[in-house]
This record gives C-alpha cells, sequence and structure tokens, in this order.
C-alpha cells in the first residue's frame, strides 16, 4: 500500500506540474495584459521616519486598516477594518476601551486656517462611528461620535456628549457634555437623557468584547483557518431558520461557539437610540 | 545584470560599522524628541513584542466568526479590499466594490439578487433596532447603494436607489421604487415610502417619481452588474501570488 500511496502522490505532482505549464502558456497568451498577483505590502503599524506607533498589546488592530506615524493606542481599544489613523505631523493619542470603527480616518493637518497645529486626543470608552473623520480633535472619555460624522481642526467633544451621524461640526466648536449636535453645520439639538449616557458605556464596552473576538479571527495561521474550515464542512446543517421551523436545534461544534455576550439574544437590555 | 547590481548594493547597505553608529545617533534624537515633546499617556501602554506590523498575505476578505461564514454566490463579484465577516450573504448577480465593509457580526446582512454596494460602504446590523423588529440589515433585489453609504440594520425594499454618502440608521425602511437622494441622513426608524424621492439631513420629501424614473431604476442595477461581469473576469479563481513567493524563496536561498 505504501507504493500505491507513494505513485497517487507522484500522480498528483504530474498533474499539478502541468496545471502550473498550463498556466505559464495562458501568460504567454495573455502577454501584455497579463494580471500579475503581488504580495501584500500594506503595512498594518507603519512608522514615519523616527515616529512609530505605540499599540498596546490588548488592542484589536485589523490587518487592512493602516496606524502610522506617533499614535498611541491604549489597552482594549480596536481599530476596525479600513481605518486610518495617520500621526505623521502630530500626534494621536487614543485612550482605553474606546473604538474607532469600520473606514474612519483620525488625522491632524500640517496648515490650518487658525495657523495652530493640534494633537487628536481621544479619550477612554469612546465610540467613534462608521466612517467617521475626526480632523485634529479632543474628544474626551465616554464621548459618543455617530458614523459618518465630520469633525473638523479644533473641535472638543466634551464628556458623555454625542456627535449625531452625518454631522458636520465645524472648526472650534465645543460640543457640551450631556448634549447631542447635528447636522451641518453641528447645532445644538437635545439633551442626552441619563439612559443614553448609560448605553454609551455599554456600548463601548461590548465593542471591546466583539474586538477580541476579531483580533482572535485575524490571527489565525493557515494551518488554523483551513482546520475550522474543515471543520465547518464537517458540521455543515441547513440553516437556522429552516431548522427552527420544524422545531429542531442542532449543536455545533465548541470550536465554532462564540462567546456568550455577542450573541444578540444574550441582551436583555433595550437599546434606546436618539430621537429626532 | 539588474539583480546582481541590487544584490551588491543590498550588501553595502546591511550593517556595517559607519552605519551603526549613524542609527545610534538617530536612536539618541529620537529618544531626545520623545521625553520632551510627546505627551504621556494617561494609562502605561505595554505594547507586545510579537505584534506584527505587516502581514504579507494582507486583509483576509472574507472573515469568518464561529459558526458564521460569510456566503458569495458563485457569480457575485466582491472586490479584494472588501471584507466580509460574520453572517453575510452575497445573492446571485450582486457586486460588492472596492473598499467596502460589510461586518455581520451581530445580526445578519443579507445582499439580494442583481444589487450592488459601491465603493467604501459600511453595512452593519445592530444589536437589536428601535423598531422592535429583528435588526438584519436587509437589501432586497436590484438595490443600488451609492459609494460612502453608511447602513446600519436597516431593510431597503426591492429596486431602490441609496444615494452616494448617503446615511441609513437602525431601523430605517426604504420601501420598494424610491430614491434617496446623495448625502441623505435618515433618521433611526424612519420609512421613506414607495416611489417617491427623499433626501436632505434628515432625508426630508422631495417630490414622487414619475413611471419613467421609476423603470429606470431595475436598469441601473442591471447595468452595473454588466460592469461587475467585467470585473470579475479580471480575477482568476485561485490566486497566483504563490508565483511570486517561490520567486522570492529562491532569491533567499529557501528550498521551495
Amino acid at each position: 500500500m505504501g507504493t500505491l500511496g507513494r505513485a497517487i502522490y507522484t500522480v498528483g505532482n504530474w498533474i499539478r506540474g502541468s496545471g502550473q505549464a498550463l498556466d505559464r502558456v495562458g501568460s504567454l497568451l495573455q502577454g501584455s495584459y497579463r494580471l500579475e498577483e503581488h504580495l501584500s505590502r500594506h503595512r498594518t503599524l507603519m512608522s514615519v521616519f523616527d515616529k512609530s506607533p505605540l499599540v498596546d498589546k490588548d488592542v484589536f488592530v485589523a490587518p487592512g486598516a493602516s496606524v502610522i506615524g506617533d499614535v498611541q493606542i491604549g489597552k482594549g481599544s480596536s481599530i476596525w477594518y479600513g481605518c486610518v489613523l495617520r500621526g505623521d505631523v502630530n500626534n494621536i493619542s487614543v485612550g482605553s476601551g474606546t473604538n474607532i470603527q469600520d473606514n474612519s480616518l483620525v488625522h491632524v493637518a500640517k496648515t490650518n486656517l487658525g495657523g495652530k497645529e493640534l494633537p487628536t486626543t481621544i479619550g477612554d470608552n469612546v465610540t467613534i462611528g462608521h466612517s467617521a473623520v475626526i480632523h485634529g480633535c479632543t474628544v474626551e472619555d465616554e464621548a459618543f461620535v455617530g458614523m459618518g460624522a465630520t469633525l473638523l481642526d479644533g473641535v472638543v467633544v466634551e464628556k458623555h456628549a454625542m456627535v449625531a451621524a452625518g454631522s458636520l461640526v465645524r472648526e472650534n466648536t465645543r460640543i457640551p457634555s450631556g448634549e447631542v449636535w447635528g447636522g451641518n453645520p453641528a447645532k445644538f439639538m437635545r439633551k442626552l437623557t441619563d439612559e443614553e449616557i448609560a448605553y454609551i458605556s455599554k456600548s463601548a464596552e461590548n465593542y471591546i468584547n466583539l474586538a477580541h473576538i476579531h483580533a482572535a479571527e485575524n490571527s489565525k495561521s493557515f494551518e488554523e483557518i483551513e482546520v475550522e474550515r474543515a471543520l465547518r464542512k464537517k458540521y455543515a446543517r441547513k440553516d437556522e431558520d429552516y431548522d427552527s421551523m420544524l422545531g429542531i436545534v442542532r449543536e455545533t461544534p465548541a470550536e465554532l461557539i462564540l462567546p456568550d455576550n455577542v450573541l444578540p439574544e444574550k441582551t436583555t437590555t433595550r437599546v434606546p437610540t436618539t430621537h429626532y | 545584470m539588474a539583480t546582481s547590481l541590487a544584490r551588491i548594493s543590498r550588501r553595502c547597505v546591511t550593517p556595517s560599522l559607519s552605519s551603526n553608529l549613524i542609527r545610534r545617533y538617530f536612536a539618541a534624537e529620537a529618544v531626545a524628541v520623545a521625553t520632551t515633546e510627546a505627551p504621556k499617556p494617561k494609562s502605561e501602554v505595554t505594547p507586545s513584542p510579537d505584534r506584527a506590523k505587516w502581514d504579507y498575505r494582507g486583509q483576509r476578505q472574507i472573515i469568518p466568526l464561529g459558526q458564521w461564514l460569510p456566503k458569495v454566490a458563485v457569480d457575485a463579484y466582491v472586490a479584494p479590499n472588501v471584507v466580509l465577516a460574520g453572517q453575510v450573504t452575497v445573492w446571485d448577480g450582486s457586486s460588492v466594490w472596492n473598499g467596502a465593509v460589510l461586518r455581520g457580526d451581530l445580526n445578519k446582512i443579507t445582499l439580494g439578487f442583481c444589487s450592488n454596494v459601491q465603493e467604501r460602504c459600511v453595512v452593519h446590523a445592530a444589536w437589536s433596532s428601535p423598531t422592535g423588529l429583528p435588526a438584519e440589515t436587509l437589501i432586497d433585489r436590484y438595490v443600488t447603494v451609492g459609494a460612502y453609504s453608511l447602513l446600519r440594520s436597516c431593510t431597503i425594499e426591492p429596486e431602490c436607489i441609496i444615494g452616494q454618502h448617503s446615511i441609513l440608521m437602525e431601523g430605517s425602511l426604504v420601501e420598494t421604487r424610491s430614491i434617496l437622494e446623495a448625502g441623505s441622513v435618515v433618521p433611526p426608524g424612519r420609512r421613506i415610502p414607495s416611489g417617491e424621492l427623499w433626501g436632505g439631513n434628515p432625508a426630508r420629501f422631495i417630490r414622487a417619481l414619475t413611471n419613467e424614473e421609476t423603470l429606470e431604476i431595475p436598469k441601473l442595477a442591471v447595468a452595473i452588474n454588466h460592469l461587475s461581469g467585467d470585473y470579475f473576469s479580471e480575477f482568476l479563481p485561485y490566486s497566483t501570488v504563490y508565483l511570486e513567493v517561490e520567486k522570492f524563496k529562491k532569491s533567499l536561498g529557501i528550498a521551495v
């Protein structure tokens, strides 16, 4: 049986070799329009000359994100997919437990209408929504920047303040504690209720847990990914919705179960949101 | 010729006595700069020595979380920049363009037949919706979601156009055959009625759509579907990066 296995292995090698040769023939036919794939040169943590990022070991930085230059990120924070934190001209410091969600940009300008170069300081337990643009601002602890918001130079978002989604906050605006500002240009909208203030810190905490899961998944090695793929195929079941109509509950293997606090059924508190 | 020149020059640049001195000088200068200018962090930041600054694999496109694996139909075009995480289903004929992030980690995200999510969008689903309905993000068939949009736990019914840079918040419902102008912000729980044009921040009624305009909506989705077919045919089913890896390994003398 050893020789049979050996023979099959050799035949497999021949087939792969012919496949590669065919690939070369096809590339020849394509000529100058040939697609050449390259290894990714994307640098997640990039230093600009002597300014290098200082990122705590507990932080989740998505591989596709860019943390460039003089950036400090405290423990438990998360930088999600597609973010760019550019600390090239001045420094950016992000506190602990803060989450900067997908596709956001945190930056400082070299030239400013007021003439000052401001560092960007983001405090602890801050939630910065998707695609936000933070440019030379100070965001204090437990603030909430809604998704798509644009915060221009010198803006100060005080503790427990909220910037509504899609708003444009003009230069040097100060958003006082406990208020919701929104619109273009951002104006005072209403005051935050205590429930909503509690929700901000709860949401930051939820994101810390979510970040751990994403961090674990993104740092898997090739072998681990392949093993899980095989596991998933082995335990592939009909869709959960289909099963639930029939009253069937199937078991999933332990490796494929997410921690409790992430699944939506487990949250018992009603989530308040801003009302317009 | 060029490669041997490159190899010789690379060998010259590797550590020699003079470059060690230069490196030590820069290091001293960096320390001086750090202690005088950078503000101290409030809490101590302890970096991990084995955090990878650079991964040759880049960002993975499909990120399974637990037992949830993002499902992409065979003829759907998903750009290599895109991140699909968690419970995401991209149905037939649809396309997800460059830089989009579809994060179905808290709830389900569905992209229907022949729909498209254009560049740099972020589609997310919250834990729960203020309307009390299931907080999954459902983008039905023939929907065009314009570039830079942010969708969070919203439901978009068949044949809609969402303008570029628009923001749809939790629980919002865009009914069939309606168009949202570019830059519109739809507040949580807002319903955009069928056959109307809405826009602004917050989204307000602008006018009703004429029949001709309504007929154009699925045509736009189909046109983008055709365009995505061109992009789809640009990519081979499996990457040929291994050729470059083999070249590197050979140049470094590692057994292939």
